[in-house]
Parts: structure tokens; C-alpha cells; sequence
């Protein structure tokens, strides 16, 4: 987890349903269950205090994870595209050619 | 046979002391570990709160700070 600088506050914050948190709130379950499993315990029937709590906290750090990754993404194309504001000579748009001009003169041999 | 009992050790040995296997327990499932199960819905009904709070607090300020509120 992170830690978000001021400027990072001004993203739109993520979801509370996520990708990440989904997922680790996934991970956090299937722990739970095959800890039931290898102790000879039912393994989804029994321990649902167990498999709710690992889950909640994997959706806990999933959604801060995805606060950061949004984060670094952001400060990442914010410094891309000063860089292409800032050497412009280096991204000049090429000249475009249609087909029409490429293609040569189509002779069919039937 | 009484007297035997009274002069042998084996009364006063206490079962704490015991290295038997018939003294370990298997752990119990039937009877739940009430506490920690409260313990356990406790902390989650807290990680939830705290997510909702994280959540509103970050959206009030994004609404802020791009002037929509």
C-alpha cells in the first residue's frame, strides 16, 4: 500500500468494486478454504467467519493497491506527454500516403 | 488390592503430568469458538467501515479539488 502524494488526490478515486480487490478478496477466500481443507474440516461449510474475514481484507488492500496503480499510471502518461510537449522535434506526425498512390497499376493475367 | 492403591504413587499423580495420548484433545468442532468468531465478524464489520469511510473521503476529495462540489 502505497503511499499517494497531495498530488495524487486529485484522481478520481477507484471503485469499491475493483479488479484488484476482486481478486485478492478471491485469493483471501481460497486460503481460508484450503486451510479448512488440510485441517480435515468441511471445506467450504465450515469457517465462514475465517473465509469472510480473509476475504474483506483482501478487498481491503485491493482497493488501496488500485489507488496507487492508478496513481503511478497517471503520473506516468502526465510525464510522457510533457516529454512529448517538450521535444516536439522527435514526434513530428509522417507524411501520409493513401493506397492510392502506393499501390501499383493492377494487370490481370486470366 | 486396596492397600496397594493406597501405597502406590499412581493416586497422586495428577493428570496434567500425564504424557498419555488418551489425555490430548482433539479439537472440538461442535462447540464453536464463540469469541473468536465475534472477533473475527468484528474486525471484518471494521475493515468494511473503514473502506467505506477511505472511499467517501476520496471521492469528496476529488470532488474538491476539480471544483465540482
Amino acid at each position: 500500500m502505497g503511499f499517494i502524494p497531495e498530488e495524487g488526490k486529485s484522481l478520481p478515486p477507484p471503485g469499491l468494486v475493483n479488479r484488484n480487490s476482486l481478486w485478492l478478496a478471491g485469493v483471501g477466500w481460497v486460503s481460508a478454504v484450503l486451510h479448512n481443507a488440510i485441517n480435515h474440516r468441511p471445506p467450504v461449510k465450515s469457517g465462514v467467519h475465517r473465509q469472510f474475514l480473509l476475504a474483506t481484507i483482501g478487498w481491503f488492500i485491493g482497493y488501496h493497491v488500485t489507488k496507487y496503480e492508478n496513481y503511478t499510471y497517471a503520473r506516468l502518461d502526465r510525464d510522457m506527454n510533457e516529454y512529448i510537449k517538450l521535444h516536439p522535434d522527435k514526434f513530428v506526425p509522417k507524411e501520409q500516403k493513401t493506397f492510392a498512390e502506393i499501390v501499383e497499376p493492377f494487370h490481370p493475367v486470366r | 488390592m486396596t492397600f496397594n492403591r493406597l501405597l502406590s504413587r499412581a493416586v497422586f499423580v495428577s493428570r496434567a503430568g500425564c504424557r498419555s495420548a488418551f489425555t490430548g484433545s482433539k479439537p472440538d468442532m461442535t462447540n464453536p469458538n464463540w469469541f473468536r468468531v465475534g472477533l473475527a465478524f468484528g474486525t471484518s464489520a471494521f475493515l468494511w467501515g473503514l473502506l467505506f469511510k477511505q472511499h467517501s473521503t476520496d471521492t469528496h476529495e476529488y470532488k474538491v479539488r476539480n471544483g465540482l462540489e
